[in-house]
């Protein structure tokens, strides 16, 4: 008896294995969607990157179709390869999916996304930031990638350790003495001098957002590499920092910790970086409330982050998807999106549209940082973001060892370029 | 036959059975026993998905061209000439050897002083114990935050304690200057594992006869003598099962230069080891292809060092690991020993 229970339960157990094995071989061979057969259309986003309201109302349905939304917020930890996963697997695919600022990451793949110029995305162009748009559209011209938030950028800085610097204290004041690169590195040297601290966090930082603000990058859309040409803005960018480096402006902290304590304690004064970063700062440093500045950073304002929408190619509905975008990216809905999450518009009639609130709640004094914002919106240069950057790009590592290893300028721009061209060569660039 | 219904192994039948008759009723056993072969599936199945399909995949990868999502491109041995090529590769392995002598050795030597000191009779010795074994158990990314504040340049605690002993101009640049982020993984290293090692040693100690201890006594050996003479060479499997696991390990380190450093490793690279690198390489750029091919040099290199430090720690030829080896490695050495024996 006891024998005959044992053997029915590994019969029991052997059955269920066979059971769930083949719902799991079943599970492989449906279409690569996620809501495939329902009236849902999924939607990947991560927490702040869109218009929580939208959401709640497409779930209801979205205008236009007969498809419902499902908006989910899988584990971002790492956000590129959970989507890179999903679509070389061709399962779970979402129908629309939020993409970083990294979007031109996609580029090289690009058939495996919808060109929304098929639904006329063409007629929504002229809505948007021009600078914004362009960085969605791919070198052959489809357009894959609808904005969300644009991260035009500022220089912040400490009123308060200015004045004790003796610096002025306005952010007008401090926009016109900063026009040019060696302006500002001139006041970073009369801060050092007078009080000790640094304009900014470190010199990759620096780097980063003088080519964020130049209308020339690393790449043409060709894919050849500007960077060596006589001239460059990389070159530029590079002498810049180096020089900033070698007077003593930028804090060498190249460890979150470092740079949180910084501008904690004010041994930090300033900060060049996009629009969202008011709130990171509000959390790493609330008890500096009230004395921040916002002041125009040298020559122009750029661009830093700001994420896009995309429909894989396995949507089994691209039209309502685009419906959806088209539909949750209006200038009303960014201006929603801005009070209720802080996300900066990318379409200008948001911005004027007056229905925005100014988010930072005296954070930055008596100072209107939406107003702010607006403005550098407006003179942030169109620039193209090869896929090149992200997979080959050893400037900035470089110019982090100039700066905390002491390692020779001109050998590691040498070094930065050898080692680029070396990877470049492997993805088959004629360098 | 009906002796079998027991569920013994087929490999502990008797050995005196003619090899004819096992060979005409393996495949009707093999049938016989469904219920046991049944129940030990799922870890094959698991295994099979989980683990041998990644492996043989990821040598099929390194033979790619591939971003993780679009057309693969069959490249022959490309990856694994550039591999050879390829200037931050061999650093990372220069890097990689550096931590883990750096850490390895006054690791397991702080260790066997701990067990030596931990198998006296003192008190408290149950707490000493899982005191010291509490670092393994804790989450590395936690350490390695932590590690982070206390070794951070401008704002640590370990510079303040220096520029306090020392003067303000005191201080060390532990995690941008390259010996100073080597140091720094070294320790945090030292400080997870000490305590696991310690543990191991222990129990190799408490395998050691205490009669073999008195009788040295009578003889009038010293303490430094027994250590030297008794433990040490008592220990030698259990060493020699430390440092291999040891060598594996700091091989693979990852964790703590990844979240104290970054996927590039830190200034001039320093802290990148070889499977930071290859990280790097298949999750930051996605090149799967070329980052396949990094781990199975990867695994050369592991091999290599387990078979130097099998050579160098178990020494002479008539050695207790080859008969302690499992399957059919184990055996052929046992029919070579065999042979020699009869030889003679």
């Amino acid at each position: 008896m006891a024998a005959l229970s044992r053997r029915s339960l590994l019969t029991g157990a052997a059955g269920l294995g066979v059971l769930s094995l083949s719902a799991a071989l079943s599970a492989c061979s449906s279409p690569a969607s996620i809501s495939a057969g329902t009236d849902e259309l999924t939607l990947w986003y991560w927490p702040r990157s869109m218009n929580p309201s939208a959401l709640k109302d497409a779930a209801h349905g979205i205008p236009g179709t007969n498809k419902r939304l499902n908006a989910m917020t899988p584990a971002n930890t790492n956000w590129d390869t959970r989507l890179r996963t999903s679509l070389a697997g061709n399962a779970d695919v979402p129908d629309i999916v939020a993409i970083n600022s990294n979007v031109s990451l996609y580029f090289f793949d690009e058939d495996m996304f919808v060109d929304m110029n098929k639904f006329g995305a063409q007629s929504f162009k002229s809505q948007y930031f021009d600078w914004k748009w362009s960085y969605g559209e791919t070198p052959s011209g489809r357009m894959c990638f609808f904005p969300i938030d644009s991260g035009p950028t500022g220089f912040y800085y400490r009123a308060d350790v200015f004045a004790k610097a003796g610096l002025p204290t306005d952010p007008d004041a401090v926009s016109a003495a900063v026009r040019t690169w060696p302006e500002w590195i001139e006041l970073g040297k009369q801060l050092r001098a007078k009080t000790g601290s640094h304009l900014l966090i470190n010199s990759t930082q620096l780097f980063n957002q003088i080519v964020n603000a130049s209308p020339e990058r690393y790449f043409n859309r060709a894919g050849d590499p500007l960077y060596t040409r006589p001239g460059s803005a990389i070159k530029d960018a590079w002498d810049i920092a180096v020089t900033a480096i070698k007077a003593g402006v930028l804090g060498n902290q190249q460890i979150a910790t470092d740079q949180n304590a910084g501008w904690v304690t004010g041994k930090t004064a300033g900060h060049i970086e996009a629009v969202w970063w008011a709130q990171i700062l509000l959390d790493t440093a609330p008890k500096t409330k009230g004395s921040w500045r916002l002041a125009s950073q040298p020559v122009r304002a750029g661009n830093s982050g700001g994420s896009f929408l995309a429909i894989p190619h396995t949507c089994q509905d691209p039209e309502a998807a685009f419906k959806f975008i088209t539909w949750s990216q209006t200038a009303a809905r960014q201006a929603q999106a801005y009070n209720e999450v802080q996300l900066f518009p990318s379409t200008p009639a948001a911005l004027t549209g007056g229905t925005m609130k100014d988010a930072s709640h005296g954070f930055f004094g008596p100072q209107d940082s939406l107003a702010f914002f607006k403005t550098q919106a407006e003179t942030v240069p169109s620039a193209f973001i090869s896929p090149y950057e992200q997979i080959a790009n050893y400037f900035t590592t470089e110019i982090a060892n100039v700066e905390a290893g002491g390692k020779d300028p001109n050998r590691a721009w040498d070094d930065a370029v050898n080692e680029t061209n070396q990877v470049l060569r492997k993805h088959g660039v004629n360098v | 036959m009906t002796a079998h219904t027991t569920g013994v192994p087929l490999r502990a039948k008797p050995r005196n059975r003619p090899i004819s008759e096992a060979r005409g009723t393996r495949t009707r056993s093999a049938l016989r026993f469904w219920p046991q072969y049944v129940s030990i599936a799922p870890f094959y199945l698991l295994f099979v998905v989980f683990g041998a399909f990644p492996i043989v995949f990821s040598i099929v990868i390194s033979f790619t061209d591939w971003d993780g999502m679009g057309r693969m491109t069959f490249v022959g041995l490309k990856q694994y000439q550039y591999l050879l090529g390829d200037a931050r590769f061999w650093q990372s392995v220069s890097n990689t050897f550096i931590i883990w002598i750096i850490s390895t050795i006054p690791m397991l030597f702080i260790a066997l002083v701990v067990a030596f000191l931990l198998h006296q009779n003192i008190r408290l010795k149950s707490f000493y114990r899982v005191a010291l074994f509490i670092p393994n158990v804790t989450s590395m990314v936690a350490i390695a935050l932590v590690f982070g504040s206390v070794f951070s340049d401008q704002f640590g605690l370990a510079n303040a304690f220096l520029k306090w002993i020392g003067g303000s101009n005191a201080g060390v640049a532990w995690l941008t200057d390259p010996w100073g982020i080597k140091i720094t993984i070294a320790l945090m290293v030292i400080w997870r594992f000490t305590g696991y090692n310690a543990i191991i040693y222990l129990a190799g100690l408490q395998a050691i006869s205490s009669e073999i201890y008195d009788s040295a006594r009578v003889d009038g050996a010293g303490t430094w003598r027994i250590f030297s003479r008794i433990t040490i060479p008592m220990l030698r499997p259990v060493i020699l099962f430390t440092v291999i696991t040891s060598t594996i390990g700091g091989l693979s380190l990852f964790t703590e230069p990844q979240v104290l450093l970054g996927n590039t490793g830190g200034t001039n690279n320093a802290g990148s080891t070889i499977v930071l690198y290859q990280y790097y390489q298949a999750f930051q750029n996605f090149d799967f292809g070329y980052g396949s091919a990094i781990a199975w040099a990867l695994f050369v290199l592991v091999l290599l060092f387990a078979i130097i430090n099998w050579r160098l720690v178990s020494g002479r030829k008539e050695d207790e690991f080859g008969r302690a080896l499992p399957g059919p490695i184990g055996r052929w050495r046992q029919r070579n020993t065999a042979k020699k024996e009869a030889g003679r």
